[in-house]
């Protein structure tokens, strides 16, 4: 925003000219990095959606497909094996990925505020510390994660156990597996949302705020009504790229749970891939693909028309 | 203008208190954040009886490297590491050099369909990987570099991410440096990569960064194309077998000590230049 746009005399001055003169220069320098994306994004996602009304083993050549209309929608919806582990994985992803955003956003934000403050020392070296685990691997986050979350010799249940709470299963129960999934995903990717807050933090007017302390409004005012409205359009693209995360969750799931205990924890990317790959139903598999995209880009509209309702005509 | 001065020596006085919460929940946010790495740290140096006690030593007795000995033998931990480092350098010099050449023709130079031809770029960086994997895996195979580390790199040479994050920055570049080379004749691609390449410097280190730690990080794709060839593994993907080598309790060492040695790459990157990390980020989120 505002990063040194060119003054409008000057944009005209180089637009037109130019034109004719340095179009062929110009494709060639869109050449590698469109053919790349073409080749290995546009033309698979093309495929998939080719694919997901085709019968098709992932073993065999494209030209193998048989297409069969949309009978692959209707059985990962329907009422078989395959139908119920689809929306099984469909809603352990919802579930997933409510959980995931609720924890991150208002964590954010907090975060964003202790690092952005300027009344105490450590706004910097928090944001360090919170950031440098989203570089941690996820494949590590998981291993180490799993050996925390261990009922008997990890150190978390002792810790529950010294503030007099009742040990948790964690990963071996059912009803707590996937929760604690979303906890390590929580650990791993809170400080890249808080740089976000942070970032928004930073575009609010220092005016505004000073004229509403000398109207005698408290930190907590000022946070409910200045701060929280003017960071809408950050939480907006935060809670975008938190869902968008989410439905990728797949190393904890692959390493340790593999997608159990009873399904709790078969989320979509590690289901999509074990039918697609491992599986090689590769016109199912795409067909799941297909419907989480649907999924995604309905959650989103539907997101951004929300924010729109909220933030009203203006 | 008086009542103004009240008011802000009133606020000095009540700020004492906040400023001692403030330091004390940036103390705890930062103990909970630092906690899975220490632990992580701790236990490869312990020995296997401590890493299996019940309930769990905190504190290794006698801190030693035994864990780090034991994981390189079972992983061919060097060779892993040249696979990373391969994987990584090769993708990220390349999304260097695509991103740079694309990000100056979006931002610099006009013709028919830019403005769409960019808006459907961006889009793919919305795109879950999971979404292409199946036809791509099939593809790389048509390329025949199935269970190759060329395999893991092709489709990774250029991303929408590097695209949009030099464009946002090449725009602040005064078109009076790019009038005068052109009018020196210099070719556009000498100009992409002797006059604008170095005025964006700061953003092509983090779009370096950046690249380096997501693909030293990646491990879907990797697990998906090598197909089972351990002899190509990047060190994440050596690192799962961990768990599979000796499902017993007594690898848990062997686990942390693997975990550490792939940490360290991108955190040490990331902590010697957050800076770029930071405000490339930054630069990522507003302007969407």
């Amino acid at each position: 925003m505002g990063r040194g746009l060119p003054s409008p005399p000057r944009f005209h001055e180089t637009g037109p000219r130019m034109a004719n003169r340095v179009n062929l220069p110009a494709f060639a320098m869109l050449a590698p990095a469109t053919g790349l994306i073409a080749v290995f994004v546009f033309i698979p996602m093309a495929l998939t959606i080719w694919l997901s009304l085709q019968e098709w083993s992932t073993q065999t050549g494209f030209e193998t497909a048989r297409f069969v209309g949309l009978r692959n929608f209707f059985d990962i919806f329907g009422s078989t094996t395959v139908g119920r582990d689809f929306k099984t994985a469909l809603a352990n992803t919802a579930i997933y990925t409510v959980l995931s955003v609720a924890m991150i956003l208002p964590l954010s934000v907090a975060f964003g505020l202790l690092v952005h403050q300027k009344l105490a020392p450590g706004g910097v070296f928090l944001r360090t510390v919170l950031f440098s685990t989203y570089m941690v691997p996820m494949i590590a986050v998981a291993l180490v994660f799993s050996k925390l979350y261990s009922p008997t010799a990890g150190p978390l249940n002792q810790i529950l156990q010294w503030v007099g709470l009742p040990p948790s299963p964690w990963l071996s129960s059912p009803r707590t597996a996937l929760a604690s999934i979303v906890l390590l995903n929580v650990w791993q990717q809170v400080g890249y949302f808080t740089v976000l807050a942070v970032a928004g933090l930073t575009q609010i007017p220092a005016a505004v705020l000073e004229a509403a302390t000398i109207d005698g409004a408290n930190p907590l005012q000022r946070f409910a009504y200045i701060k929280l409205p003017l960071l809408g359009n950050t939480l907006l693209f935060s809670a975008v790229i938190a869902i968008i995360n989410a439905v990728q969750v797949f190393e904890p799931v692959a390493l340790i749970t593999q997608g159990g205990p009873v399904d709790s924890t078969n989320v979509l990317t590690y289901h999509i891939r074990r039918v697609g790959i491992e599986f090689a139903q590769g016109g199912l598999g795409s067909a799941m693909a297909v419907a989480l995209m649907l999924a995604l880009v309905v959650t989103i509209a539907a997101l951004f028309a929300f924010a729109r309702a909220r933030a009203g005509p203006e | 203008m008086s009542e103004a001065r009240a008011a802000r020596s009133a606020l000095k006085l009540r700020t004492a208190p906040l400023k001692a919460i403030i330091l004390i929940l940036i103390i705890l946010v930062a103990v909970v954040a630092a906690f899975p790495l220490a632990w992580m740290v701790l236990t490869s140096l312990k020995t296997p009886q401590e890493t299996m006690s019940i309930p769990p030593v905190w504190l290794p007795a006698t801190p030693n490297l035994d864990a780090y000995r034991k994981v390189a033998d079972v992983l061919s931990l060097g060779r892993s590491f040249l696979n990373s480092g391969i994987i990584a350098v090769v993708t990220t010099a390349a999304v260097d050099i695509t991103s740079l050449m694309a990000g100056y023709a979006f931002a610099k130079h006009d013709f028919r369909f830019r403005d769409p031809l960019f808006a459907v770029l961006i889009a793919t960086m919305f795109l879950p990987p999971i979404v292409t994997l199946i036809p791509l895996y099939r593809i790389v195979g048509y390329l025949g570099l199935n269970a190759s580390l060329m395999g893991v790199v092709a489709p990774n040479l250029a991303n929408a991410f590097g695209v949009f994050l030099m464009r946002q920055f090449i725009k602040g570049v005064p078109n009076e440096l790019i009038e005068a080379a052109r009018l020196d004749g210099a070719s556009e691609i000498r100009i992409a990569f002797q006059i604008v390449a170095p005025a964006v410097l700061p953003a092509l280190a983090a779009l370096t960064l950046f690249a380096f730690v997501y693909y030293w990080n990646s491990y879907l794709w990797p697990l998906t194309v090598l197909e089972g060839n351990t002899e190509q593994y990047p060190i994440v993907v050596s690192l799962s077998r961990l768990l599979s080598y000796n499902r017993g309790a007594m690898n848990t060492g062997l686990v942390m000590a693997g975990a550490t040695l792939a940490v360290l790459p991108p955190v040490m990157l990331f902590v010697l230049l957050q800076r770029f990390f930071v405000d490339s980020i930054v630069a990522s989120g507003l302007s969407g």
